[in-house]
């Protein structure tokens, strides 16, 4: 399992929300706030992609905001 | 001599990441996520901080990525920074001759109903006179006693040949 915090004044829920549907098939995600920021725990990882799954998603929230 | 505490680099060697700080008093935050955008293909990123003092930028390599050296990467990441600050600043200098040109461009695009008239006008057929309105009076009146007599010729001619055939009867 993995978890990232994205921080609430830096990312917005709705790009989160966006990356979350473009990497549902490679893993189940599940968004909770807490305090300043999102957190995403993400579990059932795609084995081929267990590496960079978390990186890649936090590059594409990044892409989505910009 | 140059002293900047805000361009240091943190390291960890653990995850094999680098870290900075971003002033945000100089650095916008869209400045910045523009920044970020361009390096996306290159590193892996992650915002954190606090918008309004500073952005921590941290950095990490991809694994198939050719340049692995992201201080190098960092340096660069400043310099399009310093880029991207430029552009914002000029979009917001043009912004108001960018309007007049875009709202000049769509006014000439869509005819409005003062060309519209113009052009029915100029399709009119005002040059034709059917009424006779720009002749002078001499040639009206040349026009019209041509014609009185005309009439008054032939009405004479019926009667010369009416007389004649009485005439032949009797």
């Amino acid at each position: 399992m993995e978890i990232i915090k994205f921080n609430k004044k830096i990312y917005n829920k709705k790009a989160i929300e966006r990356a979350i549907t473009e990497f549902e098939k490679l893993a189940s995600f599940s968004i909770n706030e807490l305090n300043d920021y999102f957190e995403v725990r993400i579990d059932k990882i795609d084995q081929e992609v267990q590496n960079i799954l978390k990186d890649e998603f936090a590059n594409y929230v990044l892409g989505v905001m910009s | 001599m140059f002293n900047n505490k805000n361009f240091n680099f943190k390291i960890d060697t653990k995850t094999g990441s680098l870290e900075f700080k971003i002033n945000t008093k100089i650095y916008s935050l869209p400045a910045i996520y523009q920044t970020a955008y361009l390096f996306l293909d290159k590193v892996y990123i992650f915002l954190d901080g606090e918008p309004q003092k500073e952005i921590i930028v941290i950095m990490k390599a991809k694994e198939n990525a050719k340049n692995k050296d992201l201080s190098s990467l960092a340096k660069e990441f400043y310099n399009e920074l310093l880029n991207q600050l430029l552009r914002e600043k000029v979009s917001q200098t043009n912004a108001k001759i960018r309007e007049y040109i875009v709202a000049q461009a769509l006014y000439h695009a869509v005819p409005n109903e003062v060309d519209k008239l113009l052009q029915e006008v100029e399709e009119e057929d005002w040059q034709t006179d059917p009424l006779g309105i720009t002749k002078t009076w001499e040639v009206s009146y040349a026009e019209a006693s041509a014609s009185a007599e005309a009439t008054a010729d032939r009405s004479e001619a019926k009667e010369k040949k009416k007389k004649a055939k009485k005439g032949g009867k009797g």
